[in-house]
């Protein structure tokens, strides 16, 4: 690991930013660390105490004198398990608690990068990786910060008590602690993120090699390679076998060397008392002190297990912050902010609003590039729409279409002319530029809940009011889906996961009656026939066309021929 | 939920393995672990005697058994070879606990396999792609915690605690009853837990799962949300979900959590009270001290294997979980192999010699069923050697079946098929794989031909293609247009390559611009004039013109969307 370069400098920023949002608040996490305390120093408590109290009866004191130490043998036996329980339920609340607010922020720091930053990502179980490891944050105050501080603060107290009985008995401990203990944080430690990552990518190897095995299994049988395939199958899984294999040979190294230097540290123990026995210290301490190394290790096995976990906290810490942090590349709009300069230049126009008799919508020379790129998308594209008006632009595969689409609804920056209304629209926050201008998606998403809610959100404010269910009902009829969602039981009917129970022509509906819904005054549909056989998709263009109300407009990108008896402007991309 | 499923020895013979050399090694750390306490006992008694402040003359059996001072550097050696054994037969059980997981899983994996390349790759019903992958790949991870937190732990339940609980009935009966009453009250207490908390999870496991969800569909849609200017609002939601799933959580935890309180109550107290008894008679010098000792050492180690059984218990229902859905996976496909009647290859193979045209295709009054609905027929065409067919029709309409039952994955329910033994084909979805563009287009070749590639390439138009551009999993990094002629590429060149005498490609222009829709056609008509018989499925009008004739089918039935979602 490169140490004080700038970039890891960067990164460790990163993630401190990303872990930050998953740490509960000290006064939430005391309750768990004292409880977590007590736990742990009932352990190394009980089998000292019980020790010490089978010494002492042997000297065969009035049964009186052991009193204490049988109510405190009982006491601690019952407190390590009650402890115990509250200890979980504390660190867990509060671990919980805190992942609401893990949870939002990191939304909240996503919303400005989407679409764009994380439209690489798409790919559903990138997506769900991600999520996954949002949520792992959580492991960082329940399994690694609560036993890393938990088992320094009593194998701390318990050297230091066992030094009040016998200082040479608490160096042999101290030592044991140190040697052992340090070989098996190096042994842990050696097991380095970058070995982590290996482990990962063997694993998504064999995953992929899998994937593809049933993906596209018709290839495989059809060109007799379901052999070669299940050798890459295999050779990924012997990559991952041997990987997981040292890891399982460092990991129970790691146990074994803590329970040896345990019981080294007793046997030591023992012999650096002699000495000093009868001469200041009693038998019962002595015997106590002999075996409290067991628990003393016991409670510093977790320290081991802590660091693992925080390596894997951290690569997950590292991937969300690849996506959440950083400076949001120039090509993303942010949507509170306003070009000042444009706003400036615009600012007597908003006063009067929209300019009379200017277009809806009208671009000159607008350019447009997807973040990371080399070279712009689009450039000089000129377009002009008015009300009651459609307009279709059709480009070739890789002619920028979908840039353009998102340049329009400003989640992509553009350069050039681009008015709404007569007024700029870099002058006005992306937001209010989005209530004029709506987009259908190339593949709009569907929320895995029933049809109510999938359409619901499109008309659901203070200023516009809520859509009852007539309104939705009738925007359903409108795009031709009324019957459709009678049949499927209704607003209640649910979507099932990304609208996987529901065909790419019905999704299209769906998002152009969410659009019908918000009352956008110019709809961009995205290739809405992308994934639609031609004579569906002609039959779907009209359809859409057809349900767009009047005095809206339309502009309508795709990559086909226009179906005959659609009068539109054509613009070639 | 079983501790342990015996299909796990059916199909993964590794298994036993584990389970001999574990329990052998279990039994190795068992003695070390008596070895252990009693020398350490022995030592503590023989150094602590002379310097206890007992009243001499009513010792009683207080020194009975104790070893001399001489023998202490014995005693003290004895414990530590006890300790080096212990380590070393421990971690020796965590390597074979996770050399038999690495192993089990292969075994596994490559049963289901084997099954599944036994059957045709168009499955009607079960596990898709997605999830048959996550079974065989990542669910399937989840036997590591199985193998290296449970198996283990149960092998010392099952060899240590018999032999540790004997050990301290014979030393001292009174805290063996002890042991002996309190031990089977952790089993018992675990059932009940685990049935409460079974009750819990069962009512709450969906809403759960929805709550947890919730987050991954609005992260998933965010875009969306964001042209409806919906993003603040949901930032406020997901606030509000996460709580009520915490809440949820955390009354499923309340119970959960119990079991462990038990398990660490059970442990602790039974230590509590033999410390007591043990100590009570030591004051009247009714026991002697080192068995004492020896017992009190022994007994938390009674105790940690049953313990970590029940702290493993979740890493053991999610593994087995997994391997059950492998099971599943296995069973499923040896059953429905062995309904199947002969090897589809064979059948076909006798159909087509016993035929006269024996390059052509033809479909001779076919009808083909899925899922026991009749899809498409009954139909009869042909394709001739040297003729150009494409075949049109309503989406739906089965054109996809019918290339199937041409392949050998679908069986007609009536008529026949006839094809040549070898059909070069590339379908709806490119099904382009991991690796080089060579290695995709010679797919299937033992020696790939790097200039027939290249001609196979030229041929649809893709002659600024790098061949040694390496794609990425299911082809990533080529465009859907590309990868679509890079498919049909694949089918030109196992064309040539094995003297395929016929081609049969379904869609192969639908993502293309109209120029590269032409050289398309373009190449699919040379080939036809080449003497092959191409059949193509298209409703470009470009690929009707390029044809010698046009096939029409006709919808089938109406197909209701509800067969898709009931299903």
């Amino acid at each position: 690991m490169m140490r004080g370069s700038p970039e890891s400098d960067i990164r460790v920023r990163h993630r401190r930013a990303v872990l930050e949002r998953a740490l509960p608040s000290r006064a939430r996490r005391a309750p768990g660390i004292v409880l977590g305390v007590l736990a742990d120093a009932s352990i190394v408590g009980l089998l000292g105490l019980s020790m010490w109290l089978i010494v002492r009866a042997g000297e065969q004191p009035p049964i009186l004198h052991l009193t204490f130490a049988i109510v405190g043998v009982r006491a601690l036996a019952i407190g390590r398990a009650a402890f115990r329980y509250a200890e979980r339920l504390m660190s867990h609340d509060a671990a919980l608690t805190q992942l609401a607010v893990l949870r939002s922020s990191t939304f909240a720091a996503l919303v400005p990068r989407v679409p764009g930053a994380l439209e690489a990502h798409r790919r559903g179980e990138v997506l769900a990786a991600f999520v996954d490891d949002v949520d792992q944050l959580q492991d960082e105050p329940l399994r690694v910060r609560q036993p890393l501080v938990v088992s320094a603060i009593v194998t701390g107290l318990s050297v230091v008590v066992v030094a009040l009985i016998s200082v040479p008995a608490a160096l042999v401990l101290l030592g044991a602690l140190v040697v052992g203990g340090g070989i098996a944080i190096a042994l842990a430690g050696r097991l380095s993120g970058a070995e982590d990552r290996e482990m990962s990518a063997a694993r998504a190897a064999v995953v992929d090699a899998l994937l593809e095995r049933f993906a596209a299994g018709e290839v495989l049988a059809a060109f007799g390679a379901i052999d070669a395939q299940r050798e890459r199958i295999a050779a990924a899984e012997r990559r991952l076998a041997t990987l997981q294999l040292r890891r399982a040979r460092s990991a129970g190294l790691t146990a074994a060397v803590l329970g040896g230097a345990a019981g080294l540290a007793s046997v030591l123990a023992i012999a650096v008392m002699l000495p000093g026995l009868g001469d200041g210290l009693t038998a019962p301490l002595f015997a106590a002190a002999a075996v409290v190394p067991a628990a003393v290790f016991e409670v510093f096995a977790q320290v081991p297990a802590a660091l693992a976990a925080r390596r894997s906290v951290q690569a997950s810490a590292d991937r969300v912050a690849e996506l959440t942090e950083g400076a949001l590349p120039p090509e993303l709009v942010v949507d509170d902010r306003v070009d000042g300069r444009a706003a400036e230049l615009a600012e007597e126009q908003r006063e009067s609003a929209a300019i009379p008799g200017a277009p809806l919508l009208e671009v000159h020379g607008l350019s447009a590039r997807y973040p990371g790129a080399s070279q712009d998308a689009i450039s000089g594209v000129d377009l002009v729409v008015r009300a009651g008006e459609t307009l279709v632009v059709r480009g070739a595969s890789g002619a920028g279409k979908s840039t353009l689409a998102l340049a329009l609804v400003r989640f992509l920056e553009s350069r050039g002319e681009y008015r709404l209304r007569g007024v700029d629209a870099r002058s006005m926050r992306a937001d209010e530029v989005r209530e004029i201008v709506g987009l259908c998606e190339q593949r709009p998403y569907l929320f895995d809940s029933d049809l109510r809610q999938n359409l619901k959100f499109a008309r659901d404010s203070e200023q516009r009011g809520t859509a009852s269910d007539d309104d939705l009902w009738a925007v359903l009829d409108r795009v031709g889906l009324a019957d459709w969602a009678l049949e499927r039981g209704g607003l209640d009917a649910r979507l099932g996961a990304d609208g996987s129970w529901i065909s790419g022509g019905q999704a299209q509906r769906i998002a152009l009656a969410r659009a019908i819904l918000a009352d956008f005054p110019v709809v961009v549909l995205d290739e809405p026939t992308a994934g639609v056989d031609r004579e569906l998709a002609d039959r779907l263009v009209v359809d859409l066309l057809g349900a767009v109300p009047e005095d809206r407009a339309v502009i309508l990108i795709t990559h086909t021929d226009l179906p005959a008896g659609i009068s539109a402007t054509l613009v070639e991309l | 939920m079983k501790p342990f499923d015996p299909r796990l020895l059916r199909y993964a013979r590794a298994a036993r393995g584990v389970l001999m050399i574990g329990a052998g090694l279990g039994l190795l750390r068992t003695c070390a672990v008596l070895a252990w306490s009693w020398c350490l006992a022995n030592a503590i008694t023989t150094v602590a005697l002379p310097a206890m402040a007992g009243i001499p003359g009513v010792r009683g059996r207080i020194d009975e058994g104790a070893y001399g001072s001489s023998q202490l550097t014995w005693l003290m050696l004895g414990a530590l070879g006890a300790v080096l054994v212990r380590s070393l037969a421990g971690w020796g059980m965590d390597v074979v606990a996770a050399r038999g997981a690495v192993r089990v899983k292969a075994q596994l994996r490559s049963a289901a396999l084997d099954a599944l390349d036994a059957r045709s790759p168009q499955r009607e019903s079960g596990p898709s792609d997605a999830e048959l992958a996550t079974s065989l790949g990542r669910g399937l991870d989840a036997l590591d915690g199985y193998f290296s937190g449970y198996i283990p732990q149960l092998l010392l339940t099952g060899v240590a605690t018999p032999i540790l609980i004997l050990a301290v009935l014979l030393s001292d009966p009174l805290s063996g009853l002890i042991v002996v009453v309190v031990f089977p009250i952790i089993p018992v207490f675990m059932i009940l837990i685990g049935l409460a908390t079974q009750a819990v999870q069962d009512r709450q496991w969906d809403q759960l799962q929805r709550l947890s969800s919730s987050f991954l569909d609005v992260v998933a849609g965010l875009a969306t949300l964001r042209i409806f200017g919906r993003q603040r609002r949901q930032v406020d939601r997901i606030a509000r979900e996460t709580d009520e799933y915490r809440s949820r959580t955390m009354g499923v935890l309340r119970v959960t959590f119990l079991s462990g309180f038990v398990l660490d109550l059970a442990g602790t107290f039974s230590i509590a009270l033999v410390a007591v008894t043990v100590g009570t008679r030591l004051v009247n010098g009714e026991f002697p001290l080192g068995l004492g000792l020896f017992v009190l050492l022994l007994l938390p180690e009674t105790f940690v294997p049953i313990r970590q059984v029940g702290s493993a218990f979740h890493a053991s229902t999610e593994g087995l979980a997994a391997a059950a859905r492998v099971f599943e996976v296995i069973e499923s496909a040896d059953a429905s192999r062995s309904r199947a009647s002969a090897p589809i290859a064979e059948e076909r193979a006798a159909d087509a010699a016993a035929s006269e045209p024996r390059s052509g295709l033809a479909f001779d009054d076919v009808s083909v069923a899925r899922g026991g609905r009749r899809v498409v027929g009954p139909i009869s065409f042909a394709v001739s050697p040297g003729e150009m067919v494409a075949m049109s029709g309503p989406s739906g309409a089965g054109k996809s079946t019918l290339i199937a039952t041409l392949l050998g994955f679908v069986e007609p329910i009536r008529g026949r098929v006839l094809a040549p033994d070898r059909i070069a084909w590339a379908g709806q979805r490119p099904g382009l794989l991991h690796g080089s563009i060579i290695e995709n287009v010679a797919l299937g070749a033992h020696a790939p031909d790097a200039a027939l590639v290249r001609r196979a390439l030229d041929a649809v138009g893709l002659e600024r293609l790098d061949v040694d551009v390496e794609l990425g999993v299911a082809g990533a990094g080529v465009s859907g247009g590309q990868a679509q002629r890079i498919a049909v590429a694949r089918a030109l060149y196992r064309a040539w390559d094995l003297e395929c005498a016929a081609l049969v490609l379904d869609e192969p222009s639908s993502a293309l611009d109209a120029e590269s829709e032409a050289v398309v056609c373009a190449a699919l008509r040379r080939e036809a004039d080449a003497g092959r018989a191409v059949l193509v499925v298209s409703h470009r009008e470009a690929v009707h013109r390029a044809a010698d004739r046009v096939v029409r089918i006709a919808a089938a039935l109406p197909e209701p969307m509800r067969a898709a979602v009931d299903a």
